[in-house]
């Protein structure tokens, strides 16, 4: 018995450490256990966070009144450096909280949109003819321009402009996408001087550089459509600058283009390139009076071989009385003079056929002139009158557009006009499609235009 | 014929050795706006050849882009801006100028806003919804005169930069100026203490560093949202908050509708105050402590 009690006693003795030890041991387990599951939490909270943009900087407490402002020293203090590494930039991410990150420099360039709606109403017969302003679009209310723009610096030397575009071109059909502009400038060159390299809407005169959703009026003027097509002069190639050092501003515009414009050029090949030119000046008549006069030339091939060469003269003059907001009166104006030679097919003796094809020169003009008032910050109106020759075309055309317009806000636009064209007895061919005519046209225009995120403020 | 082309290329020479000569030992300094211009005067003294590009006068947010700015621009050594997105609108400018000197990322373009404690920086999604805000935070912290140490201290570093062996002089120039703002400050504070806690109601949103600066409380804004023009819902509602709230001043900038401004204040039983919102914004509004003066001494005046 006492045997057996020290035996008892003896493996408790021996036991108990080894069943403290194992109960120590279950303990740990439990607790590594729990540690392992809010380890996994903690880190399932940081992917879900971690995948999430990144708030904007925090509202910092407004220094209390009295409070002198921080030490001149901290002045020079490095702004706050971005906690991202490259790894982090490398993620893939949503571009507008990209945009909503800007203010930590995360994001590195802007971006923009802008969308442009017109619409017009006129007689069936201007319709039937494809006469209208939005030839082929008559009677109909459609996207002409919905553009994505992406603008921001290189480097230190260069900054870039992508511009996407998108717009219904003919009824029923797809929206098409196409790059609008994609260009680089070199900033940093010396003596004063700029490129710009890439696809571009050409500086050759005043309204042909701007986009349709910036225009002064809904549809650009009528010289500028006959004379360089619906688009405007776009060409691929590079502009050089010069701002000489001197007491008052001119700007000289050199360029290289392949001269791909179907309705001026079209040659498109740099063996026989397009080549542009400009002269820019600006006169500052006191604090509320501006006037910018220009010059410009565009001289090419046409796909036919011939030369054809467009002369522009462009004026614009602004009133606003000193601290308003807007201008009160805007003066606007641009005449082309087109000298190109022609082939034109010869009946020699009356037969009806052609007998040889003779070069014929063509020189035709066209001009517009508009007039703007802007009483109120919201509301402006205006009128403008066109007269244009065609390039190739015999006759002229002559139209009247009073237009009104309304800003909500700055970034929000809609316009409403009336335009009225007369077309010469000459032209009456060229606008007769279908059995129809359109010499005579009154349309009743509109137009809707918005901006999403960033835009640049608009040059004079 | 030889003779008169002569003559006139002869005449334009000297037109630009004139031109070129006038400031040739000064450090050509441009700025967006005209209190980074007197700060700037304060600064560099004689040492430098200061313009602005936009007027005392002018909205600031959205300048007419005049060629005449680029022309500005066209010799400048040294661009400051304010930043915070208040004159974005200068980088079309710099790129008519043809200079690279100026352009971003030169050492002559200056960003005076670093080090600045930014108010009303968004803590929420914004998004136009909102009016014309600024993401970046109120950009209008020169109204501040306690903001000005630090400004000046960027536009010394600026201005050393391009004449590294004048900076004791500029150090010099910025310490006699701090001085007489340190002056200006101990009567504007003690001018301004019987108001502090009162209410004000302003047109635009940009006047809280001021208010801050001396206690006031700004109650509401006159503009819907920033940039947005007052619907008369709006202005309804804002008369009868001043005439409940018992609030004496509407602050409108010289560049606003200080027509509404003044009948808002008449039916609220207040005085509208035009403010200069920049140097030389008002009349006698010359200098950057004269601009301060000014504003301190109208709101005096008007919550008497």
């Amino acid at each position: 018995m006492r045997a057996l009690a020290l035996t008892v006693i003896a493996l408790s003795t021996i036991l108990a450490p080894a069943i403290a030890v194992a109960q120590d041991a279950a303990e740990l387990r439990r607790q590594i256990e729990q540690l392992q599951r809010q380890l996994q939490s903690v880190t399932e909270r940081l992917q879900r966070l971690e995948a999430q943009p990144a708030p904007p900087a925090s509202q910092p407490v407004p220094p209390a009144p009295g409070v002198p402002a921080p030490a001149p020293g901290a002045a020079a203090a490095p702004p706050p450096s971005s906690t991202l590494s490259a790894a982090d930039l490398a993620q893939p991410r949503q571009p507008f909280s990209l945009y909503q990150q800007r203010g930590s420099g995360q994001l590195l360039f802007d971006i923009g949109l802008a969308g442009d709606f017109v619409g017009n109403i006129t007689q069936r017969n201007v319709e039937r003819a494809g006469g209208g302003t939005f030839s082929g679009q008559e009677n109909r209310f459609f996207p002409r321009e919905v553009e994505l723009s992406l603008f921001g610096q290189i480097d230190p030397y260069a900054s870039a402009v992508v511009r996407i575009e998108a717009g219904e071109e003919e009824p029923g059909q797809e929206t098409g996408v196409t790059l609008a502009e994609a260009y680089l400038t070199l900033l940093t060159l010396p003596f004063g001087t700029q490129a710009r390299i890439g696809q571009m809407r050409n500086r050759f005169g005043y309204s042909n550089e701007i986009h349709e959703h910036d225009l002064q009026w809904i549809d650009r003027p009528n010289v500028m459509r006959n004379f360089l097509g619906a688009e405007g002069l776009q060409e691929k190639g590079m502009e050089l600058t010069l701002v000489p050092d001197l007491p008052f501003y001119i700007e000289a515009l050199a360029g290289i283009f392949n001269g791909d414009n179907e309705t001026a050029f079209g040659r498109g090949t740099l063996q026989h390139p397009l080549a542009t030119g400009r002269l820019r000046t600006f006169f500052e008549l006191g604090l509320e009076h501006g006037l910018q006069l220009g010059m410009s030339v565009a001289s090419g091939q046409t796909d036919d071989r011939n030369r054809s060469t467009i002369l522009g003269w462009e004026w614009r003059y602004k009133y606003r009385p000193d601290g308003w907001l807007h201008p009160l009166i805007t003066l606007t104006g641009e005449a082309l003079y087109s000298m190109r030679k022609a082939n034109v097919g010869v009946d020699l003796d009356g037969d009806g056929t052609i007998d040889q094809v003779d070069k014929r020169q063509r020189n035709h003009s066209g001009w517009y002139t508009g007039l703007e008032v802007q009483p109120f910050r919201r509301w402006a109106g205006g009128v403008r009158y066109d007269w244009s020759q065609y390039p190739v075309n015999p006759g002229w055309e002559w139209a009247i557009e009073p237009y009104v317009t309304f800003w909500p806000s700055e970034f929000l636009r809609f316009r409403l006009a009336w335009k009225h064209t007369d077309r010469s007895t000459q032209t009456r061919d060229a606008f007769n499609l279908n059995g129809s005519s359109a010499r005579n046209v009154d349309e009743l225009l509109f137009q809707a235009s918005f901006i999403l995120g960033a835009h640049p403020a608009h040059p004079f | 014929m030889i003779g008169t082309l002569r003559g006139l290329l002869a005449l334009a020479l000297v037109a630009l050795s004139v031109s070129t000569a006038a400031g040739a030992d000064k450090i050509r300094v441009v700025t967006t706006i005209p209190d980074l211009k007197a700060l700037t005067e304060e600064v560099g003294g004689k040492l430098v050849d200061v313009d602005a590009l936009a007027r005392g006068t002018q909205n600031a947010h959205e300048l007419e882009i005049r060629p005449s700015l680029m022309l500005k621009l066209r010799r400048a050594d040294i661009l400051i801006e304010n930043g915070l997105d208040l004159d974005s609108w200068a980088d079309v400018a710099v790129q008519g100028a043809n200079n690279p000197n100026i352009v971003r990322g030169a050492p002559g373009r200056i960003d005076v806003s670093r080090g600045v404690q930014v108010l009303e920086v968004p803590s929420t999604r914004v998004d136009r919804s909102m009016g014309d805000v600024h993401p970046l935070g109120n950009p209008h912290y020169s109204l501040d005169p306690g903001m000005a140490p630090i400004v000046t201290q960027n536009i010394v570093d600026a201005l050393a930069r391009v004449a590294p062996d004048r900076r004791a002089e500029l150090e010099r120039n910025r310490q006699s100026f701090l001085s007489r703002l340190d002056e200006a400050m101990t009567r504007w504070t003690r001018a301004m203490g019987p108001l502090k806690g009162a209410k004000v109601v302003v047109y635009h949103p940009q006047w809280i560093y001021l208010l801050n600066r001396f206690g006031l409380v700004q109650a509401a804004t006159l503009e819907d949202r920033p940039g947005i023009p007052a619907s008369p819902a709006h202005v309804t509602r804002v008369i009868r908050q001043m005439k409940d709230e018992q609030i004496k001043v509407l602050i409108v900038e010289p560049w606003n509708d200080v027509k509404l401004a003044n009948r808002v204040a008449q039916e609220a039983g207040a005085k509208a105050v035009v403010l200069a919102s920049m140097v030389g914004g008002v009349k006698g509004a010359d200098s950057y402590i004269g601009a301060i003066d000014h504003n301190v001494n109208a709101l005096v005046t008007a919550m008497k």
